[in-house]
């Protein structure tokens, strides 16, 4: 009976089973956090190979919304609100990478968190529950409440189990969050009165009857929740701050998910839903894309933390997705889908690796280390793979998505394609420009010989969990580097429908390259 | 003369707390009530039993959908909604007052018997539109808890509150019967409806009418605690004893609310532009002045009054919008606002916070301790602080929905932007519970004393956090079947 449930309501179990796991692992006392580590480890890993065996199961039009749920939820002030979630191209990636990093973030962080490492499980299955109801809400109204869903579970991760500064960077965190998101309500409501549903295809319609001026008022409303959440120049301020003092895992959800949903949230809502005044502030993004790119790396090469060195990394990288979706070209944006999952993978990776050596050296300061390699070589190794990755060597999977992006900017119909294309490329070159040289100070050269250095602390390397956690993530960047169609090709079908729709103009021929159309059977 | 079924009925619920009132004080003749325990158990259940009593003889009107009245009394459904909402409320701070009592070291049977007059008073205040019906709710409401402000009167600052809130209230009071006063004058009668038809017709209008409108929202809005009626909020919750701040805050500011709403609708439509935009402008200085006061203050009481002006705020925002459907979004904030905002004050006897001492400070690391207290408070201040999926988000959603759709975008904008602002000294008390170390000093002191045990508040916190949770995740229950029928069979019709 569960199971032919299950087989209905699939996208339902996968969203609100974390929750409930989540809810049942909370009463487990202190003693027992082995035991809730274990059964949260179990049940996330469930979700995802329920989530990937069913999910992958594709039908034969990659138009189609592959699942959907739909029903009437409530009618608040004559709106009816539809509980309506789908899984399609755009997002069934993401939800896949959701479900694959809470596993692997509760495996990588299992020694990490010492105290009421019970409830900090509870929590990240509950945030679970948020990402992924956000990702798979159709419905406007449902979207929201699971954007907020995921602020509560995430303010505490940080909050409790954070660094020193933890409750400043929390409250920063929230706030910064909550007020895009509560312009955006009124932008919402407003629509909502408009169009008299919650559904973006209706308040399509009538946004197409409004005034430019409103349109491009709302249209801004949206953009600032979803840029606050990228974080997009100059609104990425709470980011740094946030990933410093989170614990491991949550900076792994953070840079991993949570900054997805926000360029998601162009792709899936604020550009299909205003088509004239995104195409009208498409230059704005760019350029702000382009600042993100160029001053994120800047700002990452005189970082003295290594965490916070990767955090910028993440604003430059979070960068080129959005000048990907800003191009507006096919190229681009499936490059910004593929950088999406990349950025996820990657940051998430080195997160962890930053965390596993926090855990032993209880330091992040670069200068704290120094010969790294000879202490630690298969750390060494994989923190080299994910680095390479991270600044886009071919081969791995940061080359092909920002090639695509690159390319697809390039050849974009817009005026400033060329010019902005040449400056993000910069930010690759600068890209290696950081990492390298953390690479080299921290793995490399004499050292240092202080007493208390991290360098000194360092008495293991990888154990079996360790490795085993990082394994599948060097098996992905491989995979998505030599053949990125396997993750694109269930979304290109839709990126061209939308942007077809979306009047954007239309990439300047023979100048570029192509995409190559290789669709697997 | 005998009353007839119906006006007993109609009577009845004023009739059961007001009678259990009369009797209290006989059982706590003895002079012995703060030394025999049964004494003051039984005190408590009088008080419980006949706010039970009169909650289902309220329930039963409602399911059998009778509206009966007694003269200008008129027990429709909107005034069995105050009803409800009232005595809820007064049971809630019934069993807190309990715990709190007993720590305060101060068990006085006049306490419930005040605390019951100031339910019928509130009742009837809810439920009538005769001006000097209105007037003799009023008073019978804010004298009771003029009383029960300064009842732990050993503490200095419960007496200077009471005073403070005994003189403003009479000028406010004072204020409401010369409107009233000037609108008899000007109409000829006392009954909201006649005043309504009467002013309806061409030429009814004189400034004598706008004065006294305006006269008497002053005395509604005083109860509100709107800025500028508001300087004595911090100050009286400050002296009250928790529980019966938390009852003040709800309660009153409930009933003021519905009785409001009765007169806007059906009384003083013809001056509705003038109303409207006297509250969109007070509503705006509400917000403001309440959410920007509370992020400085350290004492939780100050916080939860400064935060209860900024309610005070959106709830008039509804005014402003002034629909059925905003109507019935105020009723449900109202709903969500009971819950959560006596959790809030439940917080203060649950911890076992005495005198002055309620400070942010008080709570830290007690989260951990009492883990399912925790939560429970943590859900009412992130509800009180408007996240979804909460009871309070809710509220806020529907008022903002119809101020929107009336055109008022900029007035929701600063609505939602206060909330952001809330969002920030809400928090506070979480990050104090989950996120914070006690003192070296306050744990050693903790462990000297013994452990704080107040299971009846513990119990009302832990049931307005399930409550904050469920009308969040089934608003449309409540909203459906609670709040639209109650603007529905009453004000619709009435509404401009």
């Amino acid at each position: 009976m569960i199971t032919a449930w299950i087989n209905t309501h699939l996208l339902s179990f996968i969203v609100f089973a974390p929750l409930l796991w989540g809810l049942a692992l909370l009463p487990l006392s202190e003693r027992q956090a082995p035991l809730a580590k274990l059964l949260g480890l179990l049940g996330s890993f469930g979700i995802l190979v329920v989530a990937a065996i069913r999910l992958l199961h594709l039908p034969a039009d990659p138009l189609g919304r592959i699942f959907a749920e739909r029903f009437p939820w409530f009618t608040a002030v004559g709106i009816p609100v539809d509980y309506h979630l789908a899984v399609d191209g755009l997002n069934l990636w993401l939800v896949l990478l959701t479900a694959f990093l809470v596993p692997l973030t509760l495996l990588g962080t299992w020694n990490s968190i010492t105290k009421r490492a019970g409830t900090a499980v509870a929590l990240y299955l509950m945030l679970e529950t948020g990402m992924l109801g956000a990702l798979v809400a159709q419905d406007l109204l449902v979207f929201y409440l699971f954007w907020e869903a995921m602020l509560l579970p995430m303010y505490f991760l940080i909050g409790v189990w954070g660094g020193d500064e933890r409750r400043y960077a929390a409250t920063k965190f929230i706030l910064f969050t909550l007020s895009g998101s509560l312009l955006w309500l009124v932008a919402l409501l407003f629509l909502a009165g408009k169009a008299g549903s919650f559904a973006p295809g209706i308040m399509a319609q009538a946004v197409s009857n409004l005034p430019f001026t409103t349109q491009s008022t709302l249209f801004l409303a949206f953009a600032l929740a979803f840029a606050i959440k990228v974080p997009l120049f100059p609104l990425h301020t709470w980011l740094p701050d946030a990933h410093t003092q989170a614990p491991t895992g949550g900076s792994v959800i953070l840079a991993g998910v949570l900054l997805k949903l926000g360029s998601y949230g162009f792709l899936r809502f604020a550009l299909p839903m205003f088509p004239d005044a995104a195409l009208h502030f498409a230059h704005l993004l760019a350029w702000l894309s382009v600042a993100a790119i160029v001053y994120g790396a800047l700002v990452a090469m005189v970082q003295t933390d290594i965490k916070k060195l990767v955090a910028y990394s993440s604003v430059s990288h979070m960068g080129f997705i959005m000048l990907g979706i800003a191009s507006m070209t096919v190229l681009g944006t499936q490059g910004a889908m593929l950088q999406m999952l990349n950025h996820g993978i990657s940051t998430g990776a080195l997160f962890l690796l930053v965390g596993m050596l926090y855990d032993r050296a209880h330091t992040r300061r670069i200068t704290d280390f120094g010969g790294v390699a000879l202490k630690m070589p298969v750390f060494t190794a994989f923190f080299l793979i994910v680095t390479l990755s991270s600044i886009g060597l071919p081969l791995t999977n940061g080359f092909a998505g920002e090639f695509l992006i690159l390319n697809g900017t390039y050849i974009s119909g817009f005026h400033w394609g060329r010019p902005l294309a040449c400056m993000a490329t910069l930010g690759v070159l600068l890209s290696a420009v950081y990492m390298l040289w953390m690479v080299k100070r921290v793995f490399w050269g004499p050292a240092n010989a202080g007493e208390d250095s991290g360098t000194a602390h360092l008495q293991d390397d990888l154990n079996g969990r360790e490795v085993a956690v990082m394994l599948p993530i060097v098996a992905l960047i491989f995979w998505m580097g030599v053949h990125p169609q396997t993750f694109l090709w269930q979304s290109e079908g839709q990126v061209g429908q939308m942007l077809s729709q979306l009047g954007a103009p239309p990439p300047v021929q023979g100048r570029g390259l192509a995409l190559a159309r290789e669709v697997k059977p | 003369m005998t009353p007839t079924p119906a006006q007993l009925a109609a009577l009845l619920p004023l009739l059961i707390p007001a009678l259990g009132a009369c009797l209290l004080p006989i059982a706590c003749l003895d002079s012995d009530q703060a030394t025999v325990k049964w004494i003051r158990a039984s005190m408590f259940f009088i008080a419980l039993l006949a706010l039970t009593g009169s909650f289902f003889h309220l329930t039963r009107l409602w399911a059998t959908g009778a509206q009966p009245s007694f003269g200008a009394l008129h027990m429709d459904r909107l005034a069995q909604f105050g009803g409800i909402f009232v005595v809820v409320a007064a049971a809630m701070a019934v069993l807190q007052l309990w715990d709190h009592l007993h720590q305060e070291g101060w068990v006085k049977g006049e306490t419930l018997a005040l605390l019951l007059f100031s339910v019928v008073g509130m009742m009837l205040f809810a439920a009538t539109g005769n001006l000097l019906l209105l007037f003799l709710g009023l008073e019978l409401l804010s004298l009771p808890l003029y009383a029960l402000t300064a009842i732990v009167r050993m503490r200095a600052t419960a007496m200077e509150g009471g005073m403070k809130y005994f003189i403003t209230g009479a000028v406010a009071s004072a204020c409401f019967l010369m409107g009233a006063v000037l609108l008899y004058g000007a109409t000829g009668s006392l009954d909201i409806a006649v005043i309504g038809s009467r002013l309806a017709q061409p030429g009814g209008l004189d400034p004598i009418v706008l004065a006294g409108a305006a006269m008497l929202l002053f005395g509604f809005l005083f109860k509100m605690s709107v800025v500028p009626f508001h300087q004595w909020t911090p100050d009286v919750y400050e002296a009250a004893p928790h529980p019966i701040a938390g009852f003040m805050s709800v309660a009153t500011k409930g009933v003021a609310v519905l009785a409001l709403m009765r007169v806007m609708a059906v009384g003083l439509p013809a001056v509705g532009v003038q109303m409207r935009s006297a509250l969109a402008v007070l509503a705006v200085f509400s917000l403001v002045l309440g959410n920007l006061a509370a992020l400085a203050q350290t004492s939780l009481k100050r916080m939860l009054a400064y935060s209860s002006i900024s309610h005070a705020g959106y709830l008039l925002l509804g005014f402003v919008a002034a629909t059925p459907a905003a109507y019935a979004g105020m009723l449900f904030y109202l709903v969500a606002y009971l819950a959560m905002n006596l959790g809030a004050f439940g917080m203060l006897s649950a911890f076992g916070l005495v005198g002055d001492k309620a400070g942010f400070d008080q709570l830290k690391g007690l989260g951990w301790k009492r883990p399912g207290l925790g939560i429970a408070i943590s859900l009412c201040m992130f509800s009180l602080a408007g996240l979804p999926p909460l009871a309070g988000f809710y509220g806020k959603y529907m008022i903002f929905k119809e101020l929107i759709l009336q055109g008022h975008v900029g007035l929701a904008v600063v609505g939602v932007l206060a909330s952001l602002v809330s969002v920030y000294y809400y928090m506070a008390v979480p990050v104090a519970l989950f996120m914070e170390k006690p003192s070296t000093l306050q744990a050693r002191e903790a462990e000297d004393r013994p452990a704080v045990l107040a299971p009846f508040a513990g119990a009302t916190v832990l049931i307005c956090g399930f409550l904050v949770l469920v009308l969040g995740l089934m608003p449309g229950t409540v909203m459906a079947g609670f709040a639209r029928r109650a603007v529905q069979d009453t004000l619709t019709g009435n509404v401009p």
